[in-house]
């Protein structure tokens, strides 16, 4: 038993609180007095201090007098489906009008694998959306890093599956690709923004991070299914900045978003 | 840096039998969180009865979470009401049947960040201090040990808010990875990390020396 066994008794809050400590612990307690101190000082008296009674009858006011019944926000299995379906919609019908002349170029391998990529990016930042719109919701990545890791995993596996060769008209094909993938990505961005508006966005730029990713993604897949150039550069630079665009748009957008209602927030006051 | 008032010291038990009963009068509060998902959901029906239970209820250990974020209580106040209402105005998003106290401190955890940013005060408190601060002159020390908000002032922001929720809020490990956006990992590191950090902070303070900042 050491000072580290205390530190896990200690995280497990109801454990150490509502039972007695384990015997060992308390052993170590009588023995290692920066333990014992800090055991005891860790152990705060909430009922000492409570909110004064004007504050919390005016706050009692101020919820009954605003008090009308609310519908829970959707189950997030049906949320999820709404985010799929807007992404397949409009990935759809962008391929619809583009034409899909990559599928016929690209062999089975590069296929499967650029638009399991894709999809399983596309999931991932979907269930993170989902699970943002309502607050507490467990995450198992942090929404922070999930944009950044799936721009990072998508470059990797487009670098791993197509050759790095030269191009004719890089700039040229790159301008065209770029025009083609980013209206799909704004057409995107409205009904996932309609979508997000269901629920609580408590950090309006991670949430607008990977929502504009999910939106330029659109655009990055309508590109890999229509788009016949199979050069990595090509790829890596015009269809994934697609979605990279869309990420700092959102990311714009939740920044201004914020700023504008601190600004609201102080003037009001 | 300043130090609210409000708070009333507890005496520190002398022995490891006075701790445990400290310890049950404290878990006496932690039972009034059993029925806080039934009131949420009635709560979201409109109940009248609702809004008085939950802010009865959550209130006081809400308010000591901001009490050991920001320097005044006037601002924990303040933090606390506009806590209030953005759970009113975001009610629809409780899910019936999941644990009520992530998505309340997740709420709590946002309006201390936007109240900081609005204040303009964030530097400030981000950064670690390297012993502990002294007490509040006038006020004769009932407890040796520091105040649990004096303690905690000397962890870096990440590590207060996660002990502060551990140990106030009386969150589980898994309630704070949800309430933070974090893994639970992520949540026993900085749990971790802080308690090593007191431990030599309280180390050096019964030794009379400064702390140092050897982490």
């Amino acid at each position: 038993m050491n000072c580290r066994d205390v530190d896990r008794s200690l995280m497990e809050h109801d454990k150490s609180v509502t039972a007695q400590l384990p015997a060992q612990i308390q052993e170590h307690l009588l023995t290692c007095d920066p333990c014992r101190e800090l055991v005891q000082a860790l152990n705060p008296s909430v009922e000492n201090d409570a909110p004064t009674p004007e504050i919390l009858r005016k706050l009692e006011e101020t919820l009954n007098a605003e008090l009308r019944p609310v519908r829970p926000l959707a189950p997030t299995r049906y949320l999820f489906a709404a985010f799929a379906a807007i992404f397949l919609l409009i990935v759809a019908a962008g391929v619809y009008l583009l034409g899909a002349f990559a599928i016929s170029v690209m062999g089975p391998v590069q296929t499967i694998a650029i638009l399991g990529a894709l999809a399983a990016s596309a999931g991932l930042l979907s269930y993170s959306l989902v699970h943002q719109m309502a607050p507490g919701s467990r995450h198992r990545i942090p929404p922070k890093l999930l944009p950044v890791a799936v721009v990072g995993m998508l470059a990797i596996v487009m670098a791993f599956l197509f050759q790095f060769q030269h191009e004719r008209d890089f700039w040229g094909s790159g301008w065209a690709c770029l025009r083609a993938g980013t209206p799909l990505g704004l057409l995107a961005a409205v009904p996932l923004w309609l979508l997000l508006r269901q629920g609580a966005i408590l950090s309006q730029r991670v949430t607008g991070a990977a929502a504009g990713l999910l939106a330029g993604l659109v655009g990055t897949t309508a590109l890999e299914i229509h788009c016949p150039i199979l050069g990595a550069a090509h790829i890596l630079t015009w269809h994934l900045s697609v979605a990279i665009l869309g990420a700092v748009i959102g990311l714009a957008a939740g920044f201004a978003s914020e700023a504008a209602e601190r600004h609201l927030r102080s003037a009001e006051r | 840096m300043m130090f609210s008032g409000g708070v009333t010291p507890h005496r520190a038990p002398a022995n490891s039998l006075a701790m445990e009963t400290s310890l049950l009068e404290s878990a006496v509060s932690k039972r009034s969180f059993v029925d806080l998902d039934r009131w949420m959901e009635r709560y979201q029906q409109a109940d009248p009865e609702a809004p008085a239970a939950l802010v009865g209820a959550l209130s006081p250990a809400l308010l000591r979470f901001f009490k050991s974020q920001v320097p005044s209580r006037e601002q924990a106040d303040d933090l606390l009401q506009e806590t209030w209402l953005r759970i009113h105005r975001v009610r629809h998003t409780y899910r019936p049947g999941e644990p009520v106290l992530p998505w309340v401190y997740a709420i709590a955890r946002r309006v201390r960040v936007d109240g900081y940013r609005r204040t303009s005060r964030i530097t400030a408190h981000e950064t670690a201090m390297e012993i502990l601060p002294e007490p509040r002159p006038g006020v004769e020390p009932r407890n040796p040990l520091p105040e649990f908000e004096t303690l905690i002032a000397a962890l870096p922001e990440a590590q207060r808010e996660v002990v502060t929720m551990l140990k106030v809020g009386g969150l589980s490990l898994e309630e704070v990875a949800c309430a933070t956006s974090c893994t639970v990992g992520a949540v026993k590191q900085k749990a971790h990390r802080a308690y090593r950090r007191l431990r030599q902070l309280l180390q050096h303070r019964a030794e009379g020396g400064p702390a140092g900042g050897n982490q």
